[in-house]
């Protein structure tokens, strides 16, 4: 069976140096993913090449079954594969809604031609926009901030906003840039109570980096373990787990980029 | 002090207001919306201005073809600004608005045959002729004059018309624009004003929208051409001087980036100043001649530019919190 | 052959002198992330301010220029302190900055036309003396242009490299919070980063006023543009990137008319070869040549 995203033998140059050497990972339809490894290990770059932030030099990427590794970013993320940053991206200028509301897929007023032939739908089509964007609010508690400007939200409140906003793309993967990062400790597991239950029963898949091992080991099906550029372990965390090369990687002696 | 109360003249500042109003909703769509540093938009008003008076000239389209055909030119001419965008930052794209702007002047100025050269319309059909493309313009001014004058009596000049006209395209201009920037369009704009990398992470084809916006605000600016050149009945390639984009720029900064109804408001505030300067003839401006009173104009400018940076880069009307002066 | 031989040294001495600016423009961008569109302004002072010590007090060109120099340096500090000090406090960040930049341009320019009027205005020297090599002829202050801008660049440029000042300067413009972290006094060093490009301006507008037969006020925003251009072109934040911008516009825009090259531009069009080769330039790479990529 092939997985949804094949990443094989990516190879990407960052200011002279090789920060993604030829990794290679599978993500199986509907598992929880994760991505693990030591600081400058090519785990965002690799997340920026497969979202089409960054063209790879070598190497392929396919998701469901198509290739994408010479796709623009909007267009990666309306195939249905999303995803969020490390540092987030909540539009601060904006409101909670809005921000949601944005993030829409499809809307008839977002297109000029549309609107003027058919404003009556683009106000319908806004009005059940809104409703989905206010349910999925309320699923991350963040209901009652709706009409507050994003730049209000704490850290977590942004990281959850992003992972709401990413949802309403209603992505076949979602892939997470360490969500946990910067968060209070109930949020953060809110959080990721939300993505079980989304795979539960959405079926929709997730990749996640992070740096919490014990959170990653958790809640994952599946791990890779990037260093220096490169995938060098992967497996149920139970195997990664106990993995010398994995242990080398975190204690420093496989030379990893600082 | 006559002067002062003369409607003609009230009419006059009145309608330059307006025609700057309409310049700098296009700015305003370009960069108060969209935030892409449009340095070169008065090139997009030498467009819609000389497009016209060509084909009226040259080629005998009737005025109203001709306009509609300066004011498509206008949107091409703000799509293809569009394509350098798409590749480079900020900063840079603003010196290349300004280049662009610039190397049209130079082709305004240079391209004699084409364009009359320094002469401007004057010389459009050669330097023994004396054109004019205003014919049609004139005698619609006049009928709408002699509308006027059934509503108002004697006080519809042939100023004061231009100012009623003026001010409905001004109006007819919001009457389009804050419906479509409050759209889900306008949002995505929004969006790009603060964070391209993260609409585009959405799905949103953000080169798309850029060109959307370069294209509607350059067609704005080709508007204002059009009236511009029926006021004057007359330009040259001196009238598109970088200097008037960086007018739209003290308007759209003054009315508060992202506030369309706001800006008609800056654009009166900015000929207020220009012209109410005018009547400065009481010590110590006496001391000082017509050119050294238009140099403190200028200080007066540069001095509200810093002033709004300092305590309010918000503008008047715009929010603290949507502000993206960054 | 001679003709293309004359239009190269023409567009050395244009080049040079754009050298200069388009140093001084980098060196503030590339410390303070500031996009100075008041810098033209700060050139047309160092011409205006040598042309205080030439004709009203009789000086020779080189009191003069050292003068000019020191002027425009002073200059720079001082607005270091009434205006852009304060604006940075005030949080205000790079578009902010840019208008403020803007803002001052008008002051500035207002003002020297206020004072001087909008005349044109000559440097007292005698009628130089020109050389010919070979059937080129190169004028005393076109020489004097070529080896003076080229000197100061290189020296600016050692001071960059070779200094701990420069090591500070380049701790600055890559993270101005590490870098005073890093023991680095960042208000200091900010202000000799003006004062070195303040020298570089007004020297730029010194030799801009000699090499023309006459200017005006409006001298540094006219040269504005083309040095924005040598800037991009070249690369932000190197004194090198400067000079080869700046040399590589000069030449480009004079050797476009030479006769050899399809018939030769139009001259009149020269002010805009420069403005063509920087969108040309940065439509190949858009970081310009000697920049780096876009990073996310």
């Amino acid at each position: 069976m092939t997985a949804l995203l094949e990443v094989r033998d990516v190879v990407k140059h960052y200011g002279g140096i090789a920060a993604v050497n030829g990794a290679t990972l599978d993500v199986e339809q509907g598992s929880i993913t994760g991505l693990i490894g030591p600081n400058g290990g090519g785990k965002t770059t690799l997340f920026n090449v497969v979202s089409g932030f960054h063209h790879a030099e070598e190497g392929t990427v396919t998701f469901a079954g198509a290739r994408i590794e010479r796709h623009s970013p909007d267009r990666v993320a309306r195939l249905g594969l999303v995803r969020t940053f490390q540092q987030t991206k909540a539009l601060t200028r904006m409101t909670v809604l809005d921000n949601m509301a944005l993030a829409a897929p499809r809307q008839p007023g977002e297109s000029l031609v549309r609107l003027a032939t058919g404003p009556r739908r683009a106000r319908a089509h806004e009005r059940a926009v809104e409703e989905r964007a206010r349910e999925l609010l309320e699923l991350v508690h963040l209901g009652r901030h709706a009409d507050d400007y994003a730049g209000t939200l704490s850290g977590g409140q942004r990281k959850l906003l992003e992972f709401a906003r990413a949802l309403m793309l209603e992505p076949q993967m979602v892939m997470l840039d360490e969500p946990m990062a910067g968060v209070n400790p109930t949020l953060g597991h809110q959080l990721l109570d939300h993505v079980e239950s989304l795979r539960s029963s959405s079926g929709t898949t997730f990749l996640l980096i992070e740096h919490d091992l014990e959170v990653v080991m958790s809640v994952s099906d599946f791990v890779h373990v990037m260093s220096a550029g490169a995938v060098i372990a992967s497996g149920p965390p139970r195997e990664v787990r106990s993995n010398e090369d994995v242990i080398d990687a975190y204690l420093g002696k496989h030379g990893t980029r600082e | 002090m006559t002067q002062l109360l003369s409607l003609d003249f009230w009419s006059l500042v009145g309608v330059v207001a307006g025609i700057y109003a309409i310049f700098s909703l296009g700015l305003q769509l370009q960069f108060g919306y969209s935030g892409l540093l449009n340095f070169g938009h008065v090139a997009s008003m030498a467009v819609g201005a000389y497009v016209m008076a060509i084909l009226v000239v040259k080629a005998s389209f009737p005025l109203w073809a001709a306009s509609l055909a300066a004011i498509g030119a206008g949107l091409l001419f703000g799509a293809a600004l569009s394509l350098p965008t798409l590749r480079l930052r900020a900063d840079y794209f603003a010196i290349v608005t300004i280049a662009i702007s610039e190397i049209v002047r130079f082709f305004a100025l240079n391209e004699q045959s084409l364009t009359g050269g320094p002469l401007g319309t004057s010389n459009l059909e050669g330097p023994t002729q004396v054109t004019e493309y205003n014919r049609s313009w004139v005698a619609f001014q006049s009928t709408v004059q002699g509308w006027l004058h059934g509503l108002i009596g004697s006080h519809a000049s042939s100023d004061f018309t231009m100012l009623v006209i003026v001010w409905v395209v001004v109006l007819g201009c919001l009457l389009l624009l804050t419906p479509i920037t409050r759209s889900p369009w306008g949002r995505v704009l929004r969006g790009i004003r603060e964070d391209e990398d993260a609409v585009a992470a959405l799905g949103k084809p953000v080169a798309r929208y850029k060109l959307q916006s370069l294209a509607l605000g350059a067609g704005l600016g080709a508007v204002a051409g059009l009236l511009y050149a029926f006021q004057f009945q007359f330009f040259s390639p001196d009238d598109f001087d970088p200097l008037i984009t960086f007018y739209a720029w003290l308007i759209v900064l003054v009315a508060g980036a992202g506030r369309m109804w706001a800006v008609p408001i800056g654009a009166l505030i900015f000929a207020l100043i220009f012209s109410g300067t005018r009547f400065f003839n009481f010590k110590p401006f006496t001391y000082l001649d017509a050119a050294q009173l238009a140099y403190l104009r200028y200080m007066v400018i540069g001095a509200i530019l810093i002033a709004l940076m300092a305590w309010r880069p918000q503008g008047l009307f715009g929010k603290r919190e949507e502000l993206v002066l960054e | 052959m001679t003709e293309l031989l004359q239009l190269i040294v023409n567009g050395l001495v244009t080049g040079s002198i754009y050298a200069l600016g388009a140093a001084s423009i980098s060196l503030v961008y590339g410390a303070l992330r500031i996009v100075n569109f008041a810098q033209g302004d700060y050139v047309t002072f160092g011409a205006y301010a040598a042309l205080l010590v030439n004709l009203h007090w009789r000086g020779g060109m080189v009191s003069a220029t050292l003068f000019a120099v020191a002027a425009t340096a002073a200059l720079a500090v001082a607005l270091e302190f009434v205006l852009w000090r304060p604006m940075r406090r005030r949080g205000a960040k790079t578009m902010g900055l840019f208008i403020t930049s803007i803002g001052l341009a008008f002051i500035m320019r207002a003002s020297i036309l206020f004072i001087g009027g909008n005349g044109e205005r000559s440097f007292r020297v005698d009628v130089f003396q020109s050389y010919a090599v070979g059937g080129i002829r190169v004028s005393e202050p076109q020489l004097i242009a070529i080896c003076v801008s080229l000197a100061a660049i290189l020296a600016v440029a050692l001071v960059l490299s070779k200094t701990s000042f420069g090591r500070a300067v380049r701790a600055i413009s890559d993270s101005p919070d590490l870098a005073s972290v890093a023991g680095v006094d960042v208000d200091r060093t900010v202000v000799a980063v003006w004062i070195l490009a303040g020298m570089l301006a007004g020297l730029c507008g010194v030799l801009a006023g000699l090499v023309q037969s006459s200017f005006d006020p409006n001298l540094g925003f006219t040269l504005l543009l083309p040095l924005f251009a040598a800037v991009v072109v070249g690369g932000v934040g190197s004194p090198y990137g400067a000079l080869i911008g700046g040399l590589s516009l000069g030449i480009v825009q004079e050797v476009c008319t030479w006769s050899g090259f399809f018939g030769g531009v139009n001259p009149v069009w020269k002010p805009a070869i420069a403005f063509s080769v920087l969108i040309a330039v940065l439509l190949v790479r858009p970081q310009g040549l000697l920049g780096r990529a876009r990073t996310l």
